[in-house]
């Protein structure tokens, strides 16, 4: 309580200080910060608050998402082309099976130089 | 002809009353901002030990009032104005820090800290005297020096709290953290002040 009693009054010092150090603020720095409120003032006949704009968003939201659909009805049925054979190709390669495949590429090279010897045969 | 009328007789007085509106909160902006600006001022003068820097803080934390928030309520104005001025400081430190340490790589010491002050040593146009000068300012410079040797944190809720008088809520607002956390750091601030500067202080 005592304690809390020494703060308070410390506080009060401090704060009087402080309304002192106001007080004795010069002329010429009065007018300056009268400048700089008139400045801040005037951007009130220029401003476009965040209210403004934020007062648009849902139709803003709403016309996106027309949009989106519409694109999204009219979209062509996906084709496949080079470039997504070769995203296949390596999503296939960075697959953990693939690495068997490597770790066999011995058998599959022979496999396949066995065939060609066999239809050269034939032939 | 007469739906011509119809639309000047609808739309007159919205625009009227949106001008109205607008010279009104012109109005309440010029008096909160008139009342605040002297002692925002001096809290942005302790925080960055220059008075020119801490004129365009406080004007750029009015010019970013005005412009963002002049719609909302007048009672979230206050602690809005002390968010903006105490992220403009902590801007301000941030950048401080990095020219320091360009000058440093440069080999450059800060600038000017010696030179003689004109401005600074030129009689009190009010006509105090010196003496009255030193002991009033004496009390407030002790201060002011232990107030800066706070961390930042503790620095900002005891200025708010006790220099701007703004409450706790709008302590917490001001400074982007909770209301608990602004108990704290301002408890911590005083008692380091006290301790600091002593029981004889003032």
């Amino acid at each position: 309580m005592k304690k809390t009693g020494r703060n308070e009054e410390f506080v009060s010092q401090a704060r009087k200080q402080f309304d002192d150090s106001v007080e004795r603020l010069d002329a010429a720095t009065l007018s300056r910060l009268n400048q700089g409120r008139h400045r801040a003032l005037a951007e009130l006949q220029t401003a476009k608050p965040l209210g403004q704009w934020l007062r648009w968003a849902p139709a803003a939201g709403i016309a996106v998402a027309a949009v989106v659909t519409v694109m999204v009805m009219n979209a062509p049925a996906p084709t496949v082309t080079d470039k997504s054979i070769t995203a296949t190709d390596f999503e296939m390669l960075l697959e953990d099976d693939s690495l068997e495949l490597f770790e066999d590429l011995d058998f599959y090279t022979w496999l396949q130089s066995a065939d060609l010897e066999a239809n050269s045969n034939v032939s | 002809m007469s739906a011509a009328n119809g639309v000047f007789a609808v739309s007159w007085p919205r625009v009227q009353s949106t001008g109205a509106r607008t010279l009104q909160r012109e109005r309440q902006l010029n008096q909160f901002l008139a009342e605040v600006e002297r002692r925002a001022l001096r809290v942005a003068e302790i925080a960055v030990r220059d008075r020119d820097e801490a004129l365009d803080l406080v004007q750029d934390a009015m010019i970013k009032l005005a412009r963002n928030y002049a719609t909302r309520p007048e009672t979230e104005w206050t602690p809005l104005f002390y968010r903006i001025l105490q992220n403009g400081i902590r801007d301000w430190h941030r950048r401080q820090k990095v020219r320091n340490r360009v000058m440093v790589w440069f080999g450059r010491g800060k600038a000017g800290e010696d030179e003689y002050d004109v401005i600074a040593s030129a009689p009190d146009p009010a006509g105090r005297a010196p003496d009255d000068e030193l002991q009033t300012h004496e009390a407030m410079q002790q201060l002011e020096r232990a107030i800066r040797e706070l961390p930042d944190r503790q620095r900002e809720a005891f200025m708010l709290r006790t220099f701007e008088g703004v409450d706790v809520a709008g302590t917490a607002t001001a400074m982007g953290c909770s209301e608990g956390s602004v108990k704290t750091h301002y408890s911590r601030a005083v008692h380091a002040l006290r301790e600091q500067l002593g029981e004889h202080w003032s």
